[in-house]
């Protein structure tokens, strides 16, 4: 589009769904798929990414993703995808494709970013490997790639570090206690995603040990607010903190602040942390804490 | 209205611009919020550098009694400083979103600024007058020495160049984990509402240390998040409703006297989607950006990507009237979605009469729409365009193949040039419309 400076002339484009299921339609929903996959990327490199910007563009998504389900090539039929948790599910299934999806998006979408015309070449499907695999395959591994950023996307741990990508959709107190049925994967190398705090009704979790599940149960009960962020400081599941590292990163707990769904709390001076205001961790004392923070330790050394 | 036919049409003109003429800008000089206080007196602005300017109407001159006076600056101070968060490692940017005014009580000035996460209400006042001859310190201000005060004075008030003191009484703070998107006062003025993606408080203006939640739609799990709230505002008259925006073109009116916790609502305002206009953004462009009552109270207008839409609070089910605003972007949303543009947030607003309403748009262009002829306009806010007292012409933007003279085409809009936040004068026909770093006042001129 027009940027200061620039002329250019674009070819009418017609984003109408009325062809819905076309090849021309095809072309354009994995072009627009691609590109929001590049930009839930890069919004994922910000230290804070906009909450509006990233459901929006998970969304579209996920629309894609159903309508690419919904519309089924001749030659192979594929089933409506069920509900994200379904979704997830059959992306547990795909993991070899999705890596690959994804990056095939990355680059193919960062090489025609200014064109909307040669959309065409945008496909990021391994599309010239293997032809028989072209058009059902296809839709599984996109299917596939969105379950896998919407997982990453739901699951991140709140308060990274600037440098570990973060997600906007996790929550400082998403403490559910009950398994749900949602499925943690873990994409490779990617610092700070590997503990998820979505319960894992089958634990999955691709790039998961013991430890993972281990840490997670044990941040069920913690005011883990802060705790969040500190592994996404450390590293978690990509990094080998020492004892004296989280020692260093956690707070001691009386000065974590918890932010729940009731909004009485006292004032701060700007960026101090405030005391902690009365809520499930505080009751059993300094004891149960000490427990866990030797725990935690052990854990952490050990991955 | 505004026409370019004479007779009894306002022809809206230029009166000032604020700003530097640069054509590099300061990243903090970019104005993110306008607004005019109740009476119109004072005109505020925000900045991405955190800095607020409140510019005063002079009054007229006796010289040229036909044009209204201009708008001079009358206090310019530091509101938010940038912020660390040491529980996330994360900056809090200092920028200004959003700026209300509080109904004057006194001779003193207050309002509300408000960053991504914290509130402040800020205290204007005008000092003219000097105490001097204290009885227990020199002019300069030294404490004398006891020994040396033989004689009782009593200190007298003297004139002195007026000074606008600027100072924070409250700081309203620690109540949002997501990014504030909108404050709106009660009209029972003692409280008033902050909103930021996923909730809503209600303060009370002299209580600082905690406010009430009243809308959460925070999923358990946050996978289900598939919704944010956009804007909020409290109804002009009754203290008990407000209204919410969202993402996902929807707005609710909730009343405050049901329940504590308003996550049901009164009423829900949804225009159904046109299945023949359905495209792969029809969701993204559908999100409301702004949702602003009538002085009336009668109605509510609401702003999206490509239109502006009036809503009866009466009539759930569709708008009672829609304007498009730049309807010719309708074919290139996939660049604009490739650009970030369509995630702008356009603000929209209501002349002191409800009869007309403006808003923003690329190339710095703003649109205004009478409701009562259903004519529209589209003007420019430009340096060309800025001669005292010039008559802004009428621009259009050329859709089709031909282009006729004067016309801009599609492509040549500038869409790092957008008007986002426009003020309309509580009274009289002066509008204030921010571009970029500059700040328009544009005003009709009286036939």
């Amino acid at each position: 589009m027009i940027l200061k400076g620039q002329k250019r002339k674009l070819p009418q484009e017609d984003l109408e769904l009325a062809d819905s299921g076309g090849p021309v339609w095809e072309s354009q929903r994995q072009f627009v798929f691609s590109v929001s996959l590049n930009k839930y990327q890069r919004s994922q490199e910000l230290p804070e990414p906009s909450l509006r910007r990233s459901v929006l563009i998970a969304n579209t998504l996920r629309q894609m993703s159903l309508e690419g389900c919904r519309e089924p090539p001749a030659d192979m039929e594929v089933p409506e995808p069920p509900p994200p948790a379904g979704l997830l599910h059959r992306e547990q299934e795909c993991c070899p494709h999705t890596a690959s999806a994804v990056d095939k998006a990355e680059s193919c979408s960062a090489a025609d970013h200014a064109s909307c015309s040669s959309r065409e070449s945008n496909f990021p499907m391994s599309v010239e490997e293997d032809e028989d695999w072209e058009s059902a395959d296809s839709d599984v591994s996109l299917s596939a790639a969105i379950s896998s950023i919407l997982t990453v996307l739901d699951s991140t741990i709140d308060g990274s570090s600037p440098t570990a990508p973060r997600s906007p959709l996790r929550s400082l107190e998403n403490l559910s206690g009950s398994s749900e049925g949602g499925v943690a994967w873990v994409k490779p190398g990617v610092r700070g995603h590997s503990v998820s705090y979505q319960q894992q009704a089958e634990p999955k979790a691709r790039d998961g040990g013991p430890g993972d599940v281990t840490v997670e149960d044990l941040f069920q009960d913690i005011d883990t607010c802060l705790l969040e962020r500190d592994m996404g400081v450390l590293g978690l599941g990509g990094g080998h903190p020492t004892g004296e590292d989280l020692l260093r990163y956690l707070p001691p707990f009386s000065n974590l602040k918890c932010l729940p769904s009731f909004s009485s709390f006292s004032p701060l001076p700007a960026g101090f942390p405030p005391p902690a205001v009365p809520s499930s961790m505080s009751a059993p004392g300094q004891s149960r804490e000490a427990f866990e923070l030797d725990n935690l330790m052990e854990i952490l050394v050990e991955s | 209205f505004a026409g370019v036919a004479g007779g009894n049409d306002f022809q809206w003109c230029f009166s000032q611009v604020k700003g530097a003429i640069d054509e590099d800008v300061a990243e903090a000089d970019i104005i993110s919020t306008v607004e005019f206080n109740y009476s119109g007196e004072l005109l505020a602005t925000g900045d991405k550098g955190g800095r607020v300017v409140i510019f005063q109407h002079e009054q007229e001159s006796k010289n040229r009694p036909h044009l209204r006076g201009e708008y001079n600056v009358y206090s310019t101070f530091q509101s938010h400083e940038p912020e660390f968060d040491y529980l996330k490692s994360l900056e809090i940017e200092e920028k200004i979103n959003k700026i209300r005014w509080l109904p004057q009580q006194n001779a003193a000035h207050f309002l509300l600024s408000t960053n991504d996460k914290t509130i402040k209400l800020w205290k204007i006042s005008e000092r003219d007058k000097r105490a001097e001859g204290y009885n227990l310190k020199d002019e300069d201000g030294r404490v004398r020495d006891p020994f040396r005060i033989t004689s009782l004075r009593v200190p007298v008030l003297m004139p002195m160049d007026l000074m606008v003191e600027a100072s924070p009484r409250r700081i309203f703070a620690n109540a949002h984990t997501y990014h504030i998107n909108s404050i709106s006062v009660n009209s029972d003025h003692e409280t008033y509402l902050s909103a930021d993606d996923l909730r809503i408080n209600l303060w009370h203006l002299e209580i600082t240390d905690r406010s009430f939640n009243i809308v959460d739609i925070k999923p358990a799990n946050m996978e289900e998040l598939t919704e944010v709230i956009t804007a909020a505002e409290c109804h002009p008259h009754q203290c008990n409703v407000f209204v919410y925006s969202s993402s996902k073109g929807t707005i609710r009116l909730c009343d405050m006297r049901e329940a504590a916790l308003c996550d049901r609502h009164s009423k829900f305002f949804e225009e159904p989607e046109d299945p023949s206009s359905r495209s792969f953004f029809s969701e993204i462009i559908s999100s409301i950006s702004d949702v602003k009552f009538s002085h009336s109270g009668r109605y509510m207008m609401t702003r999206d990507y490509l239109s502006v839409k009036v809503w009866d609070l009466n009539m759930e089910n569709r708008p009672v009237e829609t304007y498009q605003v730049h309807e010719y972007l309708r074919s290139k949303l996939c660049s604009l979605y490739e650009n970030d543009c369509i995630f702008d947030k356009f603000e929209c607003c209501w002349n002191g009469s409800d009869s007309a309403i403006m808003t923003g748009s690329y190339n710095n262009f703003f649109r205004m729409f009478d409701r009562n002829t259903r004519r529209d306009i589209t003007l420019e806010a430009s340096r060309e365009s800025s001669k005292p007292r010039a008559t802004l012409k009428p621009r259009k933007v050329s859709t089709g193949g031909k282009r006729k003279k004067d016309e801009i085409s599609v492509d040549s809009l500038d869409f790092n040039k957008k008007i986002l936040h426009t003020a309309w004068h509580p009274k009289d026909n002066v509008i204030a419309v921010a571009a970029t770093n500059n700040l328009y006042i544009f005003q009709d001129k009286i036939n």
